[in-house]
Parts: structure tokens; sequence; C-alpha cells
């Protein structure tokens, strides 16, 4: 994570009208003293250990299932396996935002649209939308409310026409 | 906030495209999913994995695991085991939620806010490594190795107290299994018969049954309690000593409601009945105690009446116990207990119990206290080296003799924290906590977090965020007893009356660690490495070490898998006295070192007016509060009413349900509320709960705040004279509802 990284999340949030949160983040990692140990603890609290508690696991599981494993893990990685990817070893579970995320990547890279809908629909948006929703809610540092609008931009269903519906 | 533009509109502008620098050059898009080869399908199907040793409990039941693709799906006791067989308790099945508990520890974490009031940084394992290292290093630079202090539990915590004990050297280690629990015990049994006792009753084969508080049924390990039960169905009769209407009370022949803390004058005016009456088993006396004399002379103070009066029961009641066990003897099983430290008169109580015992003859004979022939492995670990004494804080320089002679393995838990607070005799300033919530099991809570406040460096090394980990600098994620190898578990068969067989088992994981926690091994070796001390390593993984001590008995992980996780093999007819037992109804070292030689009976200080004892015992469905946080155990028993005795409760107006505080005569309130349960089956003098609720840590979401945390109402250090260990049932409260704070009437 440098200045370039964040030339290029600038640039992206221009080019989606998100000048605003642009500034937002800019102004926070501008003015922190140490900010990549502001984002790692905000990291750690909103995702693997915090106080009160963690807020936003990112693993499906945990909202499909109430736990890490659940059913819900099982179906992502049997997903994946139909469609001809596995996990690697050291890799982390498989319902975990990062690897969805890429599975969606490498769906597109095959031209497999149908898929890439059909994942979306039935194994990332269910959770992602809860996960979404507590980010959004309760995270301190704007950087990762913008990350978690970014994902929520490029995932979420578009009608015909190009307009994103509201979901419940 | 939305962004105001359209997916496929964003994709047709070149803006991105046109950036200085890609996208692709900030952000990696390899994650770990990779093309691979199509499986057929069933190749991913369910596997039932052996080898797995439970540590939901301290009783650690042989286990096998469902796993599907990776996932941990069900617990089943493994059908090989001839001890809790297909069995396993509901925290045994609950185990699966341990492991996939959310809030559990997953990366190694460091605290940038306070001690207390955590700001948690995730760290790599080297950087974590590295700082427990340098400061534990520079604190045995500065102060020396007792500048470490040590507070250990569970079978992951052995191997890094022995370092910190015989490769470091200090001696200020304090596991709460002896001086919060069974210390007492061993040491009694120890100082009596030369042996700890373990629960090695011969209950399927006695003919009757003697508790002193045991609750068995609420406190549940399969195999005591299947031998517990097979005793009760081939009719042998149930003796319970108990303020309250326990489990085991229920099942009993008779309820001996006893006043709390007196438990020790209705032992010994059970055994002066004996003596008086000669109803004792005399050959056993003449061939296999000492001291008879003595110990006849010292309890003949306690008739029937005087004990009747003291524990405000019925001497008829007294009797009628005595003579039951007298008919049966030798064949009666005196329980030793487990959980002993209670009122710090409680050597002497214990001493008691494996005296009675001697003169009922009800040593190593059928239906008595018989230590299975188990077979012997090997244990590997940190060499032993002797440290000298010099600063040994259980070791009086001036007398030079012990403070407490007869203390359990390591130094009682007062004198490390008060050495740690004070800076006298020596400084302690770093503690390292293992598997131990010394917070919920150590009484006196600010004290615990006094000795923290003090140190220059604090680490923990857990599974779960428990309470203590809010108050560490580094926080370490262990891999849970699922997920690891370690624990030989060996034994036999728990009805001597069946085939004699011994078993070895390993402990072997269902599923490789998630995220990035480690075992005790692979941390205390990188540790050892820092502080200096890489050339005492005795093993360089886990693996190695559970291959190490099978070897000791032609056994090798393969071998155990081989034979469905559980190796068994012919055993051996635990009955006969050994020629040279014997049981010390007097010790003369006792009385050497300036307590009672005979077992006697110490009042303990009664509540005052307007307050009933705290007593507390455990929940058949949770393990302390290690299980707190688990969904299906929580849901299962979700709170720890207080019991209190119906016609206490008809004064005060209280009814079954109402939500009620606590606080104790130190002015100390429970953080919490929690609600009444009215019953006749507690006496007017006490109030129960449960042990291990109430969580101050959020981390535990679903544990926090849940009941009352009986250890914060524990003020009263009550100190045990002989072994240093605490007692905790010397606290006494009141009732707050509304409000108001409720006079419990005498």
């Amino acid at each position: 994570m440098n200045q370039d990284f964040f030339d290029v999340l600038y640039n992206l949030l221009g080019t989606l009208g998100g000048i605003e949160e642009g500034v937002e983040v800019r102004k926070s990692i501008n003015n922190a003293k140490d900010y990549i140990e502001d984002l790692q603890v905000e990291y750690t609290r909103l995702f693997i250990n915090g106080v009160p508690h963690v807020v936003a696991p990112p693993y499906g599981s945990v909202y499909m299932d109430k736990s890490f494993q659940g059913t819900f893990a099982g179906n992502t990685l049997a997903f994946y396996r139909q469609k001809g990817f596995t996990m690697d070893q050291g890799a982390d579970l498989p319902d975990h935002l990062i690897h969805e995320l890429e599975f969606l990547s490498l769906l597109v890279e095959e031209k497999d649209f149908a898929g890439e809908e059909e994942f979306l629909k039935k194994l990332f948006r269910p959770w992602y939308q809860q996960f979404h929703t507590r980010v959004t809610k309760d995270a301190h540092h704007p950087y990762f409310r913008v990350v978690v609008m970014l994902i929520d931009f490029f995932t979420k269903e578009e009608d015909k026409d190009g307009f994103q519906p509201n979901e419940t | 906030m939305a962004f105001n533009l359209t997916r496929r509109k964003f994709l047709q502008t070149a803006s991105l495209a046109a950036a200085s620098v890609p996208l692709s050059k900030v952000v990696s898009a390899s994650t770990g999913v990779t093309k691979a080869p199509l499986d057929a399908k069933g190749t991913n199907g369910d596997q039932t994995v052996v080898g797995g040793i439970c540590e939901m409990c301290f009783w650690r039941c042989q286990l096998v695991g469902k796993v599907r693709d990776g996932r941990l799906m069900k617990l089943e006791g493994n059908p090989k085991s001839i001890d809790n067989g297909t069995s396993i308790c509901a925290r045994g099945n609950a185990g699966v939620k341990l492991l996939y508990d959310i809030d559990r520890l997953k990366y190694p974490m460091k605290n940038v806010g306070e001690r207390g009031a955590p700001k948690w940084k995730r760290i790599s394992w080297q950087e974590a490594l590295d700082e427990c290292g340098s400061k534990l290093k520079s604190t045995v630079d500065q102060y020396g190795a007792q500048g470490i202090c040590v507070f250990p539990h569970g079978s992951s915590a052995k191997y890094p107290m022995h370092y910190f004990e015989r490769a470091v050297g200090t001696h200020n280690v304090s596991e709460a299994s002896f001086f919060q629990c069974r210390g007492i015990r061993d040491a009694a049994y120890v100082a009596t018969i030369g042996k700890a006792p373990g629960e090695k009753i011969d209950m399927p084969n006695t003919k009757v049954l003697f508790f002193i508080g045991d609750h068995l049924g609420e406190n549940i390990h399969v195999s005591h309690i299947k031998a517990y039960i097979q005793g009760l169905q081939n009719g042998a009769k149930l003796i319970v000593a108990d303020p309250r209407f326990s489990a085991s009370a229920a099942k009993a022949d008779i309820w001996v409601q006893i006043k709390p803390g007196t438990d020790t004058a209705y032992i010994l005016a059970i055994a002066n009945y004996l003596v008086k009456n000669n109803k004792y088993d005399k050959a056993f006396v003449e061939d296999h105690t000492e001291g008879f004399e003595e110990f006849a002379a010292a309890i003949s103070e306690w008739t029937l009446e005087k004990a009747a009066k003291e524990c405000d029961i019925p001497a008829e009641q007294i009797k009628e116990v005595a003579e039951m066990l007298a008919t049966n003897a030798p064949h009666v099983a005196i329980h030793p207990g487990r959980h002993v430290s209670w009122y710090g008169n409680d050597f002497q109580r214990q001493r008691a119990l494996a005296c009675l015992t001697g003169i009922l003859g009800a040593y190593f004979v059928k239906g008595g206290w018989v230590p299975a022939k188990g077979p012997k492995v090997k244990g590997t670990s940190w060499a032993k080296e002797d440290h000298g004494h010099k600063y040994d804080l259980n070791f009086d320089h001036e007398e030079d003799e012990k403070v407490y002679a007869f203390n359990p393995p390591g130094t009682p838990t007062e004198l490390i924290r008060d050495c740690a607070i004070s800076g006298k005799p020596y400084p302690i300033k770093s503690c390292v906590v293992w598997g131990q919530n010394p917070l919920q099991t150590i009484p006196g809570q600010e004290k615990m977090k006094d000795l923290f406040r003090a140190m220059d460096f604090v680490m923990c090394v857990d599974v779960m965020p428990t309470d203590v980990t809010m108050w560490a600098d580094i926080l370490l994620p262990e891999s849970s007893y699922l997920e690891r190898f370690d624990y030989i578990k060996t034994g036999t068969q728990w009805d001597f009356s069946k085939e004699h067989q011994q078993y070895i088992s390993a402990r072997m994981p269902f599923i490789p660690a998630m995220f990035e926690r480690k075992d005790q091994i692979y941390i205390t070796n990188e540790i050892a490495k820092r502080m200096g001390h890489e050339a005492k390593i005795p093993v360089k993984t886990i693996e190695e070490m559970v291959e190490k001590d099978l070897a000791s008995v032609d056994l090798s992980i393969e071998k155990l898998k081989a034979a469905d996780g559980i190796h068994i093999q012919p055993g051996k007819d635990p009955y006969g006295v050994p020629e040279d037992f014997t049981v010390l109804l007097y010790n003369e070292d006792i009385e050497d070192a300036g307590h009672p030689g005979v077992p006697t009976y110490k009042p303990v200080d009664q509540p005052p007016k307007g307050f009933a004892r705290l007593l507390y015992g455990r929940a058949p469905v949770h393990t302390f509060n290690r299980s707190q946080n688990n969904v299906w155990l929580h849901n299962a028993m979700p709170d720890n009413p207080v019991w209190v005795n119906d016609q206490v409760a008809a004064n005060l107006g209280l009814i079954d349900g109402d939500v009620v505080g606590l606080v104790n005569s130190d002015g100390v309130k429970a953080l919490t509320t929690t609600t009444v349960k009215v019953t006749p089956g507690i006496r007017k003098d006490c109030v129960y709960m449960y042990h291990g609720y109430g969580s101050a840590n959020p981390l535990l979401t679903i544990g926090v705040g849940a009941g009352v945390d009986d250890q914060s109402l524990i003020t009263k250090l009550a100190i045990d004279p002989e072994t240093g260990c605490n007692g905790m049932r010397n606290n006494f409260v009141k009732l707050i509802k509304n409000g108001k704070v409720l006079d419990i009437p005498a």
C-alpha cells in the first residue's frame, strides 16, 4: 500500500463520481500520524477481533450459518469445483470475500457470464449485502466504507438499463 | 451514498485505463483460487477421521470426527474406546462450535491501546515472537528468571510451563488446576497415602458411594459418570453431603443437608463412631496404617451429638451413615472430590477423607479406592534443572523451611501476586498467561488486575478472547485440540469387573489449523530461540514429540491411525494392597510444620447478619468460563440462576424468575444480573450458582454479560495454611431487586 495505490483509488473514485469519498479518504490518510497502523487497527477491529466485538468477518458462512465453515462455505467450494477451480494450499476459507472476488474475475476471464451471474445471486450477494451494511454502518475509517462501496458497485445486480435496484 | 454511474457506463470510460498507474500494478490479483482438473463426483465425500481427544474439559474423551471437504461436521465418541466408548457429553458435541467460533483468536495481535482497554492490531508471527522473546529476555537480563510469572492451564500449557520453570528457571508458576482446584486434595492424600488420589474409586463394584459435595451429573466426565451409574445400577447405596439438593443428592439414599464449611466435623464424627464402636477394619489398621492411637485420641471429641450441632444435621443420620459404611466396608467408595478449594480449611478435610478410607480398609479392594494399572508412556519435555531455592517465594530463608509446607507443584498464587504487586522481595515484571483465564479462575479480580498493571510485559496465548486477554500486550492464537497433535491419553477399562485392558491413544488433528493459529511447541520454541535457549529445545515439532513418546511403547502415529486411533493391549488386575502401602492417620511432618498431625476441624467464618454464603459449582453443559461463548452450550443453559431457599424467598417477596443483582459483604456488586431459582433444595444460610458465567469481555459476543460472574463476588481470600491454596466459599452476598438491597433473614 503506497502512494501509487491511493492515486489509483482516487482516480477510480473520481471516474465513478465519488469525489467526496476520495477527499474523505485522502484526508484520513494525510492527517494520520501513522496511516498504516490506523488501517491495521481498523482492519483488525472490523474483520478479525475487535472491541466491543468483531464487526464484519469477511466470510459468507458467518452471515448465512452464524459460524465459520458452515454449509454455505461448503456450497461455495462446491461451486468452485463445479467450475473447475480449487483452493490453493494455505489459502483462506473458500467463502472469504477476497477468494470470491478472485473467483468472479476468473469467471469473467473465461467469459462464463452465466456462471458469474449465478454465483453472484446464490453465493455472493446474499451475505455480502449484510457484510456491506455492517461495514458501512460501523467502520470508523472512511477507507473501508469506500472499499465496500466499490465492491458493492461491481457486484450488485443491474437491470437492463444498468440501474442497480434496491436490495432487501 | 452511491456512485452516479452504471457499471456498463463505467466500463466504457477510458479514464481508468488512462491513469498513470494501472490497477493491476497496485493490487495483487491472485488470492488462492486456481484452475484445477475436475474431480469425479464422490471424491470429496465424508470421511471418518480417528485420533481425536476432546479438551472441552480435562477428562479428555476419545473422539472421531466426521469431516466433509475439510470441514468438521460432527464429533462422536470413538467406537473403539474402552473409556467413553461412543458416548460424548454435550460439551464434547459442541466442540465443533468452538472450532468454528467467529470470535476465536485467528492471528497474532498487538495491543496498541491500553491493558484492560485494548486496541488490537494484527501483526505477523515474526513480529509477535520477536516482541515476546525480546521483552521476556530483557526481563530476565534485568531482574533474573524470577522476574517472569506464568499462569498456565490445559494440556497445551505443559510444554511452555516446563520451559519457563526448567530452562528459564522461574519458580513463579501457578496453575489454577492446583491452587484454585484440586491441589489441596492431591497434597493431602500424598501426605496420607503417598499418592495423589485422582477420582480412582471403584464405583461400578462398590456397595456404598460416599460424596462430600461431589455433584456428579452436574459435573459430567463421561467414563466417570458411566462408572457411577453402573454402581447405582448394581445396587450401591449413595450418601451425599451437600447443602444443596444436587443432581447426586437427588439420587441419594441419604442426603445430608450439611451446614457449609463443617464437613470435616461430620467426617471425623463418622470416624470416631467407627473407632468407638469397634466398627473399623482392625486388620487393615494394624497392617497398613500408622498413628492410629493419636488419631483415635484426637478425634474422640467428635461425638455424634457434637457434630450434629456443628453441622446442623441429625445425630441419628450421622450414625446411619456410619453404620452403612461399616456394614459394607471395605467395599465402600469414599470419593476424594476434585474441586476442593472451598473454605481455607480444606487440607484437613481431605486428610480426614483419606483417613476414613483407611480405617474402613477401603484401599485397593473391590469397591474401594483402586488405582488402575495403566500403560506407562514416556513424556518428552524440557530437561529438569536445579534452580535452587534462592528466589522460591514459598521458601522462608530465615526459618529455612517452606512457607506452605504441603503446597502442590508450583508456587501459591497469592505469594506470586503479592510479590508482583509490591515488588518485594524482588520485582516480577513479565507475565505469561497460557490457556488460563486468571480473572475468572482466581479470586480477587482487582488484585489480578493490579498484577497486570505492575508488569512491563504481558503475553497471552489462548484459543478464545477470554477476559484476561484484554490485559495482554501481545495476544497469540493457539490451535485448538481439534487442530493439533499433542496429548497422549492412556488408561484402562472403567469397570474392573470386566476383562482387564489398557489403552494408548494420541491426540491427532481432524483438520489443519485455520487462519494463523499455531501449536504450543512452535510458539514456545520460537520464544526460546529468542531468549537464548535454542540448545535446550527438546523437540522441533509437536508431531516429533508425539512420535517420541509413542516410540517408548513401540507405537507410532501411523500405527495408532491403523488401529483406529486407539491401541488396546491386555491389562492387569488392579486389586490387592501393596505390602508397603501405608496410611498415615497421624503425620508427624505435618505437626512439625506447625499444623495438626491428625485431621482436625477448623470452623470457618459465618455469614454476617443479612448475608448468605455464596456457593458455586459446575454446570453440566459448561466447563468453567471456557465454554461460555459456545453457541450450542449457551443456548442449552444461557445463564446461571441463583438458587434461593423457598422460605427465604417468601420472606423477601421473591418469586421464581425474578431478576436480581448480587452484592457481597465487601460491597462488591456483580456487573450483571441473573434470575432467581426458588427451591426448597437449598439451605437458608446459603445461595448457589453455576460457575463460569458473566464474562466481561465484549469480544465474546455470546458469553459477554450472560449470567453473573460468581468469581467477581469472591473477594475474601481464604488461604489453606498447609498448602497455600485459595478457599473460595467464604464470601457472603445479598440480593438486589429493583435497586433495593434485600437482607437475607437468618
